[in-house]
């Protein structure tokens, strides 16, 4: 019988049916005395199948309206009545034709059936009723989570919903904070009374223990009791993941369920009352659905939060972006004016204006290197490879270097003999990392030192070396100094923000190839730039060496 | 087609220059290196300004800066391009090559990037002169020399200190739109257009494969080229000889 699941909404006929409604047994047993009295009246005219009838109609109409014990009680009453009054002999219980025997058994038969039936039907329509509030209140939370405008304001609604139907004090969702811990983001019902419990179970002391009891239902993904003796009783069901632990639910001050979307815990519902809980199957299975609403709108609300981090970080790069490319702008048109200055003074014979001049071109280099290491951070960094000659990306880079290699020799090792290098990079930034890395050996190498420039091909590589004599890397530094702003121990400043090698590396990576270090035989350094070969095509390269003209 | 017969004659003692740039410190920089160079120095503060001054005053040259604040430098570029071949010469700040090679290819000669040095500024305004009075005096010279190499437009051959020089239909296709352009910033997409008569390339028609091969057959030094430069990122320019 499914009587004993009956909800909540509908308590007050579940208990009708369970327990003896005294007045209605009376005002049904007055009922069966009229209807006996009217039938005594003319019982000589009476058949017994009327008298049968007039019975079972009192005892449909007890079973129909005032539940099953009724019924049943009235069915028996009414037997005996029959017996007594109408069978011969009259006013005793002996039935002198055993064929009246039947006819009282079914009578007392169809009295119970028909008042069984009656409240099965009752049940049945009263599960329906209930199921039905359940889902208008499933979709009132549904409608309630999408329409709230914050995902916190979703939670308060959830937390609200489950706290009235459950009839409990408060509902309370915690998620996880941004630091550690477990943090309140919506609460519904009253607040804690502040005189609640004894001295020491005062709101702040009691809300620290709850807290710490979330935290780990968060960490476990089990549900947990606090009892009203001050005692924890937490699942030990691994497998329950429904959400209801598998506890005896007597005593319980409040639940701690886990809030779970796709087998993660995302958050833990608290419900607390200052009675003691009580949780039937149905509002049990309620809760479950429930819950698994409240976790979606955790679920939201992370969403949400990220998406506000994600925002917040674009507009942060956007201004650092903007704010660099107008400092990079500012500051070159000063350095435009201080530079052409200078030139005028070098022309009027001051010898040291050319200082002023470099240190212009260096400042502006600088700033590039702000810029460029900005770029490849902020990952909008665009790189176009296209097939190019080694030759032609050399020739640039020797062009580049020409005015700040004053006091160094540059030798590059290229046979025009063999047939050219070609490799599949981006010009502009192969480039930037050639001129880094010799830049980078002028840094370290002695005044009228030769820094050598070579290339060659190894399988699908091309291999740019760029080596010098200088006092080459200390062991165990080999990877640190392509680190930004990395700068040797123990070596003089050689006036350099030390991002030259990590932003050559990171050029580098970014199209496919890498910078190595590598000591050089003899002493000094060899970086090597390595990237992608190519091929020029048989019919180019063909019309490439005919001479034709 | 625009009109490229204005103005006096570029071997005129004082050639007309128009300097349109927001900064003031910029404008006098620039002042100071044309003036040296003996040219009369127009200035205009702003885009809108510039194109009434260059209507106005028919200069020579115009060095047009990027960053204006009334107006996008492209925007000017192309205003002065519907009615005038004058030389432009962009002065840009942060500007990114493809930038740059955009406003090449609205009609700009060349650009310059801040810091700019004087000595470069001059070099190129100088090239962009001879290279505007060429064209003024009709299709100039069949000849282009240039350190020890003699092009000959009409007879279609190169030599290198007197002794030929031999180039397939593609690399002297390549030299004749560089060399005649001489001076000016060819950007890619240009010389693919006017080379291969198509807006890009492919495999076969590798324009730097194509460069340097040229470069390897003129060069004295391949890999320290004079005469035909790289901008890198945007294109190629021909040089006829920075001594001047």
């Amino acid at each position: 019988m499914s009587a004993t699941v009956l909800p909540a909404a509908h308590q007050a006929q579940d208990d009708e049916d369970r327990r003896f409604n005294l007045p209605s047994f009376l005002l049904w047993l007055g009922a069966l005395a009229l209807v006996t009295v009217a039938m005594l009246t003319v019982r000589a005219r009476l058949d017994k199948v009327h008298i049968a009838l007039g019975y079972l109609l009192v005892v449909l109409g007890a079973g129909a309206s005032a539940g099953r014990r009724i019924g049943i009680s009235l069915s028996v009453i009414a037997f005996v009545c029959f017996n007594f009054f109408f069978l011969p002999p009259y006013h005793s219980l002996v039935v002198a034709q055993p064929l009246d025997w039947i006819v009282l058994v079914a009578f007392l038969v169809t009295g119970i059936v028909a008042a069984q039936l009656l409240a099965r039907a009752r049940a049945d329509a009263a599960l329906a009723r209930q199921r039905t509030a359940e889902v208008d209140r499933l979709s009132a939370v549904g409608a309630e989570a999408l329409n709230a405008g914050r995902a916190e304001d979703a939670l308060t609604a959830i937390a609200e919903v489950m706290r009235s139907t459950l009839h409990v004090a408060r509902g309370e969702i915690f998620v996880p904070a941004d630091t550690e811990g477990m943090m309140l983001v919506a609460s519904a019902g009253a607040a804690q009374p502040a005189s609640e419990g004894t001295e020491s179970t005062g709101p702040y002391a009691l809300r620290m223990g709850g807290t710490q009891l979330v935290e780990w239902v968060a960490a476990s993904g089990r549900s947990a009791l606090e009892r009203m003796d001050g005692g924890v009783r937490v699942s030990t069901d691994d497998a329950d993941t429904s959400g209801l632990p598998g506890l005896e639910m007597r005593g319980a001050r409040a639940l701690l369920l886990p809030l779970r979307v796709r087998d993660q815990t995302v958050g833990v519902l608290r419900l607390a009352g200052d009675e003691p809980i009580s949780i039937d199957r149905a509002q049990a299975r309620f809760l479950v659905a429930l819950s698994y609403y409240a976790a979606l709108g955790v679920e939201r609300l992370r969403l949400e939060h990220e998406a506000e981090h994600a925002q917040a970080l674009r507009e942060a790069d956007e201004l650092k972006n903007a704010l660099l490319a107008s400092v990079s702008h500012d500051l070159r048109t000063p350095l435009t004016t201080i530079k052409a200055l200078a030139h005028d003074l070098r022309m009027e014979g001051h010898a040291r204006a050319a200082t002023i001049e470099d240190e212009a071109d260096r400042l502006n280099r600088f700033v590039a290197d702000l810029l460029d290491l900005s770029r490849l951070n902020a990952g909008s960094f665009t790189v176009s490879p296209e097939v190019n000659a080694v030759e032609d990306l050399f020739g640039a880079a020797l062009q580049r270097v020409s005015g700040m290699l004053r006091e160094h020799r540059l030798r590059v090792d290229v046979d025009a003999g063999e047939p050219l290098l070609v490799g599949r990079f981006d010009f502009v930034h192969a480039l930037r990392v050639v001129v880094n890395l010799i830049e980078n050996a002028a840094k370290f190498s002695p005044d009228g030192a030769t820094i050598e420039l070579s290339a060659e091909r190894r399988g699908d590589e091309i291999r740019i070396a760029v080596a010098d004599r200088g006092p080459g890397v200390p062991p165990g530094e080999e990877e640190r100094i392509f680190e930004p702003f990395y700068r040797p121990l123990g070596q003089p400043d050689a006036g350099g923000a030390g991002l030259g090698l990590s932003i050559a590396r990171r050029m580098a990576e970014a199209q496919g190839g890498t910078v190595r270090y590598d000591a050089r035989v003899g002493g000094g350094s060899v970086f090597e730039l390595r990237l992608p070969a190519a091929s020029i095509s048989e019919t180019s390269a063909e019309e490439a060496q005919s001479a034709s003209l | 087609m625009p009109d490229i017969s204005f103005g006096m004659p570029a071997a005129a003692p004082t050639p007309t220059m128009l300097v349109i740039d927001d900064e003031p410190q910029i404008r006098r920089v620039v002042r100071h290196a044309l003036e040296a160079d003996h040219a009369r120095v127009i200035e205009a503060a702003s885009g809108r300004e510039g194109l009434d001054l260059a209507a106005a005053e028919r200069p020579e040259l115009i060095v047009l800066d990027l960053g204006l604040p009334d107006m996008p430098g492209a925007d000017v570029c192309r205003d002065i391009r519907g009615w005038s071949a004058v030389p432009i010469v962009v002065l840009s700040a942060r500007h990114s090559d493809t930038e740059k090679a955009a406003l090449l290819d609205l009609g700009a000669d060349d650009y310059v990037t801040k810091p700019f040095s004087t000595i470069e500024l001059q070099a190129r305004i100088r090239s962009h002169l001879r290279r505007a009075a060429l064209s003024a005096a009709g299709s100039g010279d069949a000849r282009v020399e240039a350190d020890g190499i003699v092009i000959d437009l009409t007879k279609r051959s190169v030599t290198r200190d007197g002794v030929p020089v031999h180039l397939t239909p593609i690399e002297w296709e390549l030299l004749r739109v560089l060399a005649t352009n001489a001076g000016r910033t060819l950007t890619h997409a240009q010389l693919y257009t006017r080379v291969w008569d198509r807006p890009h390339g492919d495999a076969q028609q590798n324009l730097r494969v194509h460069v340097a091969s040229v470069r390897r057959k003129l060069e004295r030094d391949p890999v320290r080229p004079t005469l035909i430069i790289t901008e890198p990122g945007v294109g190629y320019r021909f040089e006829l000889g920075r001594q001047s």
